[in-house]
């Protein structure tokens, strides 16, 4: 009996000690902790956008990075080089901070503030999320844990507070304007029929009067767009006819493509997650430290944002129509796209925006060849109604990964080949702003 | 059964009846219906018409062609307050006067950050007046966004019970206790709810009790006995089905008490946006057969019994773009099948012009006339609905049309159309059950005429689109100048048998009394038996061990 209990002693004994044992995380793991979390938050709360989640990934990665910067010599913050954001607050230099700490506490403070409408539930898990971590974290004393933790709060919470100002604060209450008459002319946007969305009123009509992250992403000019004209054999006319013979001809593999980037916000993480996750990826596979984790983050975050801000400018400046209103007028009363229409109009398309602000990015960051398997949606339950299944992605540039996600939405009938095409190119240029940023200090 | 008319010809007598509805949406799409019930029992069918923003009308059949709203005065009044959606009716208490139940999406001149509201009921109190007790009833309970109501007797002791389809998921917070979250996660998909008539006296929802789990935007449910087992079965109506829950075919597993979701097996899971269902057997085959009203194109279900439900849109004819909303099966014409109406209309607040169908069944193939019969309303329609309002035989159309928010080029307002034209002979047949439903809704009428078997299941509500057509069942005869047998199926299972009836009037078949079988005292001469067989084994043993 005595040897029993000593033997209940022991292996309890172990367990604390066990518990007790810190596994400390490389930089880019606690990155992708909480890349992850953002996007399960995106996936797992009511009203999701894809407009709100570009806005919560401009954020969430510029706290990763600010909240981290001013412990690496070299690297530049961007106060002073956003679009009126100053007063962030500083270190004192006569004190040691513990950066993975900071990182931690501003990531659960600046989600908890950008998602303050997920439910209690998920703010639990971020709070436990920020607690395992903090847990496995070495630090030399308890000043120092509690001087990092409060310097990665103050800063989300600068950050949220600028945040307010842009025009998309709590967004998630105004996804469509009742009140707003909707414009009719001939080529003009109509609400679908069939439908993303039961709204009949356009997704956030006013998002591309937000602040951008970047000024001079706020200068750009509107991009081209061919004239309306119904005539076959127009210009016009054969952009919603090659949507029209594509429909007609989609292989399998080009209906997996087109169901895989569907990005649903009802379902998913929406096309911006789509790209935070992305940028999981290459993290994961390149294993940088913890500020090349958090800059990547908030380049992508930030480039993926501004884009949004951008297409949804022109989107509500052109409001054009999609190809379900163009063909069943024009070409074939009974065609139906492959994939419903989000309520939104057409030019240009927001995935090829995004896809391609944040090849730019990752390619600019992550050089040399490299292989990407996206299965983000792998398990998912098949589309019966498609006979579709969701097959996982391998890609060999994130390059390919942006125009695939742009010939997706070709795939599925929503968007025509200009509203692709100039996705793409907004979409580099965009990045490429925030590329040109001072990031590091010689 | 030859057709009579090769055409027929309505006449929108909207203006001359003193119909003056107009539907205002409080916004998009949702709303209103209309119910037919003859709430003064004078013999005249009226109509009670949702309005949304608007206040609702109840308008008495004065007998002569023409309504008078009556709505003022007749206690209804208090669903002033309420943005109206659907409206359905039953003789509830079975006092032989027949009750409403008026759905809600919310309530009116209040900015509610998450817009719900209790459905109201109100008792008829047999003198042309109604007192509201949706709150004895247990309504109050739940504050819902609901869009459609349908009376069914589903456990078949006589009192009529509901489904209601609601869109947006119930609010059960408390208005000073709303935060972001909570209303983020106010526009996601609901249940609907299932209630139990309890003796007339209130109703306990049993959608957890009866195996029913699904959410979904909900347009709700007809109950139909589409497997002719004699119990009530319940077609679920969803939007957005092809992204969100499909419609679901509810198999009623009476006397269990479960529903069992078949829609997958039967084909009938259809992924569209599921806006009403019209019921009928357009092929005489005794099978009820399913047109559900859908965005774009409308689906035609075909019963083939145990094979399951066939699309046939496309091979009949009625394969035509539209925006869809009530659908009402009738023998327009007389000549022996149903015919088909369709009320269409397209989105507020961007809305184009698009004209109702009408379907001609002409041996089975449909032919769309509704410019040639006088139906090609431009209005923008939903909820329809089937009466004979002047008691000529034939059935009148009216359909509620909303009032376009933005500019419209006509009128849209809620039309009547006469049916002019019919010659044909026909029967108009009236359930009194005694221990189905009083007024026998979900009773089978079968009529046998010359080989030809026609059946009607009689309307609960929540057919065509938030609303309900009359009770009384309608048969075209064509030349027929007798009805060789009738046969009412009667909710429970009862079947009764009529012959050499006379046609071209009203019947009324009252439901023979049988006495319910009663096996409780089964139980007390088992009990009897066992505890002599006890008695009997103990003395014996007793009786052993004395000896021994």
């Amino acid at each position: 009996m005595i040897l029993k209990k000593l033997l209940n002693l022991l292996v309890l004994s172990l367990l604390l000690i066990g518990c007790e044992k810190k596994e400390p995380l490389e930089g880019w793991e606690l990155a992708n902790k909480w890349s992850k979390m953002t996007l399960y938050l995106s996936k797992n709360t009511p009203a999701n956008t894809p407009t709100y989640a570009s806005r919560a990934i401009g954020y969430i990665g510029l706290t990763m990075y600010e909240s981290v910067v001013k412990g690496f010599p070299g690297y530049a913050s961007m106060e002073g080089q956003l679009n009126g954001l100053d007063g962030l607050p500083k270190i004192d230099t006569s004190f040691s901070y513990n950066w993975q700490l900071a990182f931690n506490a501003g990531q659960s403070e600046i989600l908890r503030r950008i998602y303050m409408q997920t439910s209690d539930a998920n703010k639990v898990k971020i709070d436990s999320l920020e607690s395992l971590i903090d847990k496995n974290i070495e630090t030399s004393d308890d000043a120092e844990f509690e001087r990092s933790k409060k310097f990665g709060i103050d800063v989300a919470k600068a950050i949220f507070e600028w945040s307010k100002t842009d025009g998309g604060h709590r967004g998630y209450l105004h996804n469509f304007d009742k009140e707003r008459n909707m414009d009719e002319f001939p080529g003009s946007w109509k609400p679908p029929l069939y439908a993303q969305s039961f709204s009949h009123h356009p997704l956030h009509p006013y998002w591309g009067e937000n602040r951008t992250f970047l000024k001079v992403n706020s200068e750009l000019e509107e991009p081209p767009y061919i004239a309306f004209n119904p005539k076959k054999g127009s210009a016009y006319y054969n952009q919603f006819l090659a949507v029209y013979d594509k429909e007609r001809a989609l292989t399998q593999a080009e209906k997996e493509a087109a169901i895989w980037w569907g990005d649903d916000p009802d379902e998913t993480f929406t096309p911006p997650g789509h790209s935070f996750y992305l940028t999981s990826l290459a993290v994961k596979q390149r294993k940088p430290s913890l500020i090349e984790a958090a800059e990547v983050f908030a380049k992508v975050g930030m480039s993926v944002a501004d884009a949004f801000i951008n297409c949804w400018d022109w989107k509500y400046h052109f409001f054009s129509e999609r190809p379900n209103t163009f063909i069943s007028k024009y070409i074939d009363e009974e065609w139906e796209s492959f994939w419903p229409d989000p309520p939104f109009p057409a030019f240009p398309s927001g995935h090829a925006i995004q896809a391609a602000a944040a090849a730019t990015i990752l390619g600019d960051v992550f050089k040399g060849a490299i292989t990407i398997v996206d299965s983000s949606h792998f398990n998912r339950k098949r589309d019966d109604l498609r006979d579709v299944d969701f097959i996982p992605r391998t890609f060999n540039s994130f390059w390919e990964v942006a125009l695939e996600t742009a010939d997706s939405r070709f795939y599925g009938g929503i968007h025509t080949p200009q509203d692709n095409a100039v996705g793409l190119e907004e979409g580099k240029r965009i990045a490429n702003n925030v590329n040109q940023l001072t990031w590091k200090i010689d | 059964m030859q057709p009579v008319l090769g055409q027929n010809k309505f006449t929108n007598v909207t203006a001359s009846a003193g119909i003056h509805h107009k539907f205002q949406v409080l916004e998009g799409m949702f709303g209103g219906g209309a119910c037919v019930f003859d709430f003064n029992n004078d013999g005249f069918e009226d109509v009670f018409i949702t309005s949304g923003m608007n206040d609702d009308v109840l308008y008495k059949n004065n007998g002569d062609g023409t309504f008078t709203n009556v709505y003022i005065g007749s206690g209804l009044e208090k669903t002033k307050g309420f943005v109206t959606q659907g409206a359905v009716s039953a003789d509830v208490n079975r006092d032989g006067f027949r009750d409403l139940l008026v759905t809600t999406i919310t309530t009116k001149n209040e900015n509610k950050v998450i817009p719900r509201a209790s459905n109201m009921l109100f008792l008829n109190n047999g003198n042309g007046t109604f007192k509201d007790v949706s709150k004895e009833y247990g309504f109050h309970e739940r504050q819902t966004f609901s869009t459609a109501a349908s009376f069914g007797d589903f456990n078949a002791d006589g009192f009529p019970d509901l489904y209601i389809g609601n869109y947006f998921n119930e609010f059960k917070g408390e208005l000073n206790g709303i935060s972001d979250a909570t209303i983020v996660g106010a526009n996601q998909i609901a249940e609907g709810n299932l209630l139990i008539n309890v003796a007339g006296k209130y109703f306990k929802d049993v959608y957890k009790e009866y195996g029913l789990k699904h959410k979904g935007f909900g347009f709700g449910g007809v109950f139909t006995d589409f497997d002719n087992d004699g119990d009530q079965d319940l077609f679920v109506n969803h939007d957005f089905g092809y992204k969100r829950t499909p419609d679901l075919l509810l198999e009623n597993k009476f006397p269990k008490k479960t529903f069992e979701d078949v829609a997958e097996k039967l084909h009938m899971n259809l992924k569209i946006n599921s806006m009403g269902t019209a019921k009928g057997d357009y092929n005489n085959d005794g099978l009820m057969d399913y047109y559900m009203t859908n965005i774009r194109f409308n689906l035609f279900m075909v019963n083939r019994g145990k094979q399951g439900f066939e699309n046939m849109t496309k091979p009949l004819g009625m394969y035509l773009f539209a925006i869809s909303w009530g659908a009402n099966f009738a023998d327009f014409d007389h000549d022996g099948d149903e015919d088909l109406f369709v009320a269409n209309g397209d989105l507020n607040p961007n809305c184009q012009p698009m004209t109702n169908f009408y379907f001609e069944n002409n041996k089975g193939k449909f032919s769309e006339l509704a410019s040639q019969v006088g139906l090609n309303d431009y209005g923008i329609g939903r909820g329809s609905v089937v009466f004979d309002m002047d008691n000529d035989g034939d059935l009148d159309i009216l359909v509620v049309n909303q009032v376009a928010v933005l500019n419209y080029p006509v009128e849209s307002v809620t039309s009547l159309f006469r049916n002019d034209a019919t010659k044909g002979n026909w029967s108009k047949i009236r359930l009194k059950g005694t221990q189905a439903d009083l007024n026998g809704i979900g009773s089978k009428i079968e009529l046998i005429v010359g080989g030809i078997k026609m059946i009607r299941e009689v309307d609960g509500g929540a057919s065509s689109h938030l609303s309900q057509n009359s009770v009384i069942s309608h048969f075209g005869l064509g030349n027929a100048t007798e009805i060789d047998t009738l046969r009412v199926y009667w909710t429970g299972g009862e079947i009764q048998e009529l012959y050499h009836l006379k046609i071209n009037e009203l019947l009324t078949i009252e439901e023979r009394f049988k006495e319910k079988k009663n096996y409780s005292y089964l139980f007390y001469v088992v009990f009897i038996f066992v505890f002599l067989g006890l008695a009997y084994f103990l003395y014996k043993k007793n009786a052993r061990s004395m000896n021994s």
